[in-house]
């Protein structure tokens, strides 16, 4: 009775081979699974010096004026903002920043929270540490909605893909607003994402490219860096309540050195 | 003659086997769901509640859940219902609209749709992180494993003092709260059973165990936006700090207010 199972499990074991078969087709697929830190390796100790990352979108010179307007307080404040705070401040002049809302917005871009990547058989999220809507990527072969009836989101619609070993992902039905580098985006505009693993699997290169014939005159291309964060590593919860007085509490600016 | 007729004898088992396997994959995509092959060890998937997805006996309440405790706890649920703070355990799996579950490699994300920080079980952890180093949270600490087609999620490192702590069926989620679910998929992959069991010896006399049974939505289900929660709302604080009915009913709400 030996023979018979011996050879019966080969047989069984050979046939099982189709599902390895299917895994093997997935080689390409890179673990990119995991809680990721950015990296910001450069700057100048402000929120301007993150330009020196993206460089400078080459905007239309429509874009380009409904930017300047934008600048000039007619884009609107992000939701939870009660105040310009890109104004210059005094030291030891106070200024409330926002309304106490805990509501953020989310966003594309990590931002210096850590952000988490699941990667499962139909969607592959992505996940911030604080609050915000959170990524989600269809990769089941669905098509983007009909923009006409989508309402744009500050994370728009994501489709995505494994080419070669990298996950490129395409967005768009984002709701309007400014892109790093001095861009801004509508729910036409398109973005594609490459998300490239290091050899030894340590960083992850995200490559952002912004294309809309409208507001660009070529592709606005910028690339940040993330770590993975050890194994073990356990999320934050980045706790708000908009019901205590201190989170509406005046930002003091202070004497700046030398 | 003997080897041709042992080969014979494996091919015949081996073809058994297949057979079995071909009738039990048949069967599994009977039942209520479509009849679509389903992996019983990976729940991903849109999960949502019907009316007819709770079975929640009473709890058996200890002696220390005094009428002031009671008092205490929905105090505290109705200051988090009112300033939309994160709703936690295991209000978030109570979600109205369906809970976006992505089992990846490590670990498992929930992503709810209301105003919840998503949920992480991890897959590659067998212990929870020390009470020392782990800061307690809405959600707590989950790690999980597979006991056959049963994956068991173990939570710890509750915060008592944050979100809707309300448990159905009766208690409150503390921090010396420990939660066990075990998650099973059944009519052919569409309904995911899970029961939930609450020990904590201030709370219960002895463990609470309710079952919900979600039922998996259509593969095209597109993740929505939360429903927007503004703790600034005034029609909304009016609404929720007493009847409205004796009023009309239909108060006009503060700008802005959707």
């Amino acid at each position: 009775m030996r023979y018979p199972s011996v050879i019966a499990a080969l047989v069984i074991a050979a046939v099982g081979m189709t599902g390895d078969h299917t895994r093997a087709q997935q080689s390409n697929v890179p673990d990119i699974e995991g809680t990721w830190v950015r990296l910001d390796t450069v700057g100048a100790g402000s929120f301007g010096a993150v330009n020196a990352l993206t460089g400078n979108a080459v905007l239309t010179p429509e874009a380009a004026a409904a930017a300047a307007a934008g600048r000039q307080g007619g884009g609107g404040l992000r939701p939870g903002l009660v105040a310009d705070d890109n104004k210059p401040h005094a030291a030891g002049e106070p200024y409330v920043v926002t309304d106490g809302s805990c509501t953020l917005p989310g966003g594309l871009e990590p931002n210096s929270s850590a952000f988490h990547i699941i990667q499962s058989k139909d969607e592959v999220l992505i996940v911030r540490e604080n609050p915000g809507l959170h990524r989600t990527i269809y990769i089941d072969g669905r098509k983007h909605p009909d923009l006409s009836r989508w309402r744009p989101t500050v994370v728009g619609h994501s489709i995505g893909r494994y080419e070669n070993g990298t996950f490129v992902i395409d967005t768009v039905g984002l709701m309007p607003g400014g892109v790093p580098g001095g861009g801004r985006r509508t729910a036409e505009t398109q973005l594609t994402e490459r998300y490239t693993l290091s050899a030894d699997g340590k960083r992850l290169t995200m490559t952002y490219t912004w294309n809309d014939p409208k507001i660009y005159q070529k592709p606005h291309s910028y690339q940040i860096v993330a770590e993975r964060q050890p194994a073990g590593t356990w999320p934050f919860e980045d706790w708000c309540d908009s019901g205590d007085p201190t989170q509406r509490t005046s930002v003091i600016p202070p004497k700046q050195l030398p | 003659m003997v080897m041709k007729r042992e080969i014979t004898r494996a091919l015949a088992i081996a073809a058994m086997a297949l057979l079995a396997a071909s009738a039990a994959t048949a069967q599994r995509g009977r039942g209520a769901g479509p009849a679509v092959a389903f992996d019983p060890h990976d729940i991903s998937g849109y999960w949502e509640l019907s009316f007819d997805s709770r079975h929640v006996p009473p709890a058996a309440l200890a002696a220390t859940v005094t009428p002031a405790f009671r008092a205490a706890k929905r105090k505290q649920d109705e200051y988090a219902t009112r300033w939309c703070n994160w709703i936690g355990m295991p209000a978030a799996m109570d979600a109205t609209r369906p809970i976006d579950v992505r089992q990846g490699r490590r670990e498992i994300v929930m992503n709810f749709e209301t105003i919840a920080t998503p949920r992480h079980i991890f897959l590659d952890r067998t212990t929870h992180i020390g009470k020392d180093v782990y800061d307690a949270t809405t959600m707590g600490d989950s790690i999980a494993r597979w006991e056959g087609e049963t994956l068991v999620v173990d939570t710890v490192g509750f915060d008592g003092a944050k979100g809707l702590s309300a448990i159905p069926g009766g208690g409150f989620r503390t921090s010396d709260s420990h939660l066990v679910e075990r998650y099973r998929l059944v009519s052919s992959g569409a309904v995911l059973a899970v029961t939930f069991t609450w020990s904590d010896s201030k709370v219960y006399r002895t463990p609470h165990t309710y079952e919900y049974r979600y039922y998996r939505a259509p593969a095209s289900y597109e993740a929505q936006p939360p429903i927007w929660c503004d703790p600034f709302d005034e029609a909304r604080t009016a609404f929720l700090a007493g009847p409205t009915l004796g009023r009309g009913g239909n108060q006009p709400r503060s700008p802005g207010a959707r």
